[in-house]
């Protein structure tokens, strides 16, 4: 991905693509969060949900990216489309579509393809995977043809995931959903906090400009995946985690609010899974070697590393103020990647909805005592199942200052719950 | 003296470990291993005994049950045979790969006898199908850390109820069997 149509927002390390804040995560956080949804509502609502969400995410961006390729007439735009989602890591896509309706047929898509290598062997998949690529789907078939935002329904009849061949869609034309406020450059702008550094800061900083070099020049492999760190990356719209993660709140907080607690720790949990997997996926990596020298050997060069990682994937400018072993660690960014959606969508509140960095924090604490990179760990499920069945070591997080609720800065605690 | 689990098989030849399971809840009941293990005997005898029940399942399946079935399973290093005793234990044993097979059959059935006369005479009071239900998927979900806080969102009932599932009533237990249903991938529970 050219650094041409990537874009930082300098100090704050918000990532856009063709002006859409955009955001690096593994399968191991989109599986859980997309668990997390159809938990909350059922799977029939979480798929409207996360169709409308990717629909809308991919609408933003493709309309930015098919700008700055110059795609216009239907065959640039479809071209376009298949390009970018295979770049991103989301797989490969083909679309046939006569401007009334039409299917869509998938292969290597992101979320079937890493639920059936996480999962397959373990539990047998019942419902279609692939809601992201449904709603990028629907939002190119309404380009090529000129309609109004967000007025193409797309709906997932096969899926890999199911054992499938491959995963097909059906598409048709619909009632355009109601606008909502555009999340891009200038509204992350609006909302952001000064700028400030913390512990570690040249370190961090020097190795996140080497992984931010790095991540440029990934893109999708021949069947657009990205298989990198031990993971399946992939780079999103933040639109779309932001909305299904929030959308699902308001909806139970109306429907079934004693369950909201329920819901806001498995968020957490989703941040945990992606920082556990992720980071530690790449701080174990040949490529990180390369990168810093040397696997981690201390709970502090694994705390400060993590900084730099989350700066390099669109995290945040995410800095350490304090970190003392076995006891506590402050990690304070002036906006995570969900502050602008939250701030422009919904206003602020004193409630603590920074669900990722949250769980990310936790997770930090866990790989800085319970992991040891010079033993080449192998970051799968039965290491991260060996390490949390039993939570041996608990830690408790408190976010101590809010930017939703007026703050100067986003800052969690997290010291050990005795 | 009192003879024990240990006593009556730590001389048999081959023998790696043995397990009793209380079924129909498959909890451990006994353990023993000849060498210290990192294994959990808790989880093994568990899934000792959900192996015997869905056995029991498949044979009825093929109308070929029978009271005195036996499984055996032949694993790289190990030879594994699990047998039911009178309906509420299931006995694993682990032996060496390398063991006769004909030595293994002869060996269990000295080692029944012991083993039949340690065992408590009681009635085994089974509990509650909520209860057998929460531990089976704890012991199956594929991010069991997690899994309390997945069946608490899809059900609706509280974590504090799910904890002492005995109380649940009817129409809550058939939410928690469909939200475990859901997150197993299955069908029905044979529980």
């Amino acid at each position: 991905m050219s650094e041409e149509i990537r874009q930082w927002i300098p100090n704050q390390d918000l990532l856009f693509l063709a002006k859409t804040p955009v955001v690096y995560h593994c399968h191991h956080y989109n599986l859980a969060l997309d668990q997390t949804i159809e938990d909350a509502l059922g799977f029939k609502r979480a798929a409207e949900v996360k169709r409308a969400a990717a629909r809308e995410a991919a609408t933003q961006l493709l309309t930015g990216f098919c700008e700055f390729v110059d795609a216009q007439n239907p065959s640039e735009i479809l071209q376009a489309s298949k390009q970018l989602m295979q770049a991103m890591g989301h797989g490969s896509l083909d679309i046939l579509w006569d401007g009334e309706a039409g299917e869509a047929h998938g292969e290597y898509l992101h979320y079937s393809y890493s639920w059936k290598e996480k999962y397959g062997d373990r539990v047998k998949c019942k419902t279609p995977r692939d809601q992201f690529a449904a709603g990028w789907a629907a939002a190119t078939a309404q380009m090529i043809s000129g309609l109004p935002p967000c007025s193409v329904e797309a709906k997932e009849l096969e899926c890999y995931a199911m054992r499938q061949p491959r995963c097909r869609f059906e598409l048709s034309k619909g009632e355009p959903e109601a606008p909502r406020p555009t999340i891009g450059i200038a509204e992350s702008e609006d909302v952001l906090r000064s700028h400030f550094g913390g512990l570690y800061e040249d370190e961090i900083e020097k190795h996140a400009a080497v992984l931010k070099d790095f991540t440029a020049g990934v893109s999708g492999d021949e069947r657009g995946l990205v298989e990198a760190f031990g993971v399946f990356v992939t780079m999103t719209p933040s639109v779309y985690y932001n909305r299904i993660s929030y959308d699902s709140l308001m909806i139970l907080q109306e429907e079934a609010p004693a369950f909201v607690p329920v819901l806001e720790a498995l968020l957490r949990e989703a941040g945990h899974v992606c920082v556990f997997n992720t980071f530690g996926g790449i701080l174990a990596s040949p490529e990180w070697e390369s990168v810093a020298g040397s696997a981690p050997s201390s709970p502090e060069e694994i705390v400060w590393q993590s900084m730099s990682i989350a700066r390099a994937l669109g995290f945040g400018h995410w800095t350490v103020q304090e970190f003392e072993r076995n006891k506590r660690l402050v990690m304070s960014t002036p906006v995570s990647y969900e502050t602008p959606y939250y701030m422009t969508r919904h206003g602020e509140t004193q409630e603590h909805r920074h669900y990722v960095f949250q769980g990310a924090a936790v997770a930090l604490m866990q790989l800085a005592h319970r992991v040891d990179f010079l033993t080449n760990p192998v970051f799968d499920i039965p290491f991260y199942a060996q390490l949390f069945k039993n939570n041996k070591l608990k830690w408790k997080h408190e976010e101590t200052r809010n930017p939703l609720a007026g703050d100067d800065r986003l800052e969690v605690v997290v010291t050990l719950d005795e | 003296m009192q003879v024990g689990l240990k006593q009556t098989v730590e001389n048999v030849e081959f023998l790696k470990a043995v397990f009793i399971t209380i079924m129909p809840d498959c909890l451990l009941y006994d353990a023993w291993s000849r060498h210290e293990q990192t294994w959990s005997a808790e989880d093994v005898a568990s899934y000792f005994g959900d192996l015997i029940r869905a056995n029991r399942e498949a044979l009825k399946a093929l109308d070929a049950w029978s009271s005195k079935m036996q499984i055996t399973i032949e694993a790289a290093d190990s030879l594994l045979v699990l047998t039911e005793i009178e309906g509420d234990f299931v006995v694993g044993f682990v032996f060496d790969k390398t063991a006769p097979l004909g030595m293994v059959r002869l060996y269990i059935k000295r080692m029944l006898e012991g083993i039949r006369a340690i065992l408590p005479e009681f009635a085994v009071e089974e509990r509650s199908r909520s209860v057998r239900i929460i531990e089976f998927v704890q012991r199956y979900a594929p991010d069991p850390h997690t899994v309390m806080l997945r069946v608490s969102l899809q059900t609706r009932i509280p974590l504090e109820e799910l904890e002492d599932a005995s109380g649940l009533d009817e129409e809550q237990v058939e939410h928690l069997e469909e939200a475990v249903c859901n997150i197993l991938g299955l069908d029905k529970l044979n529980i």
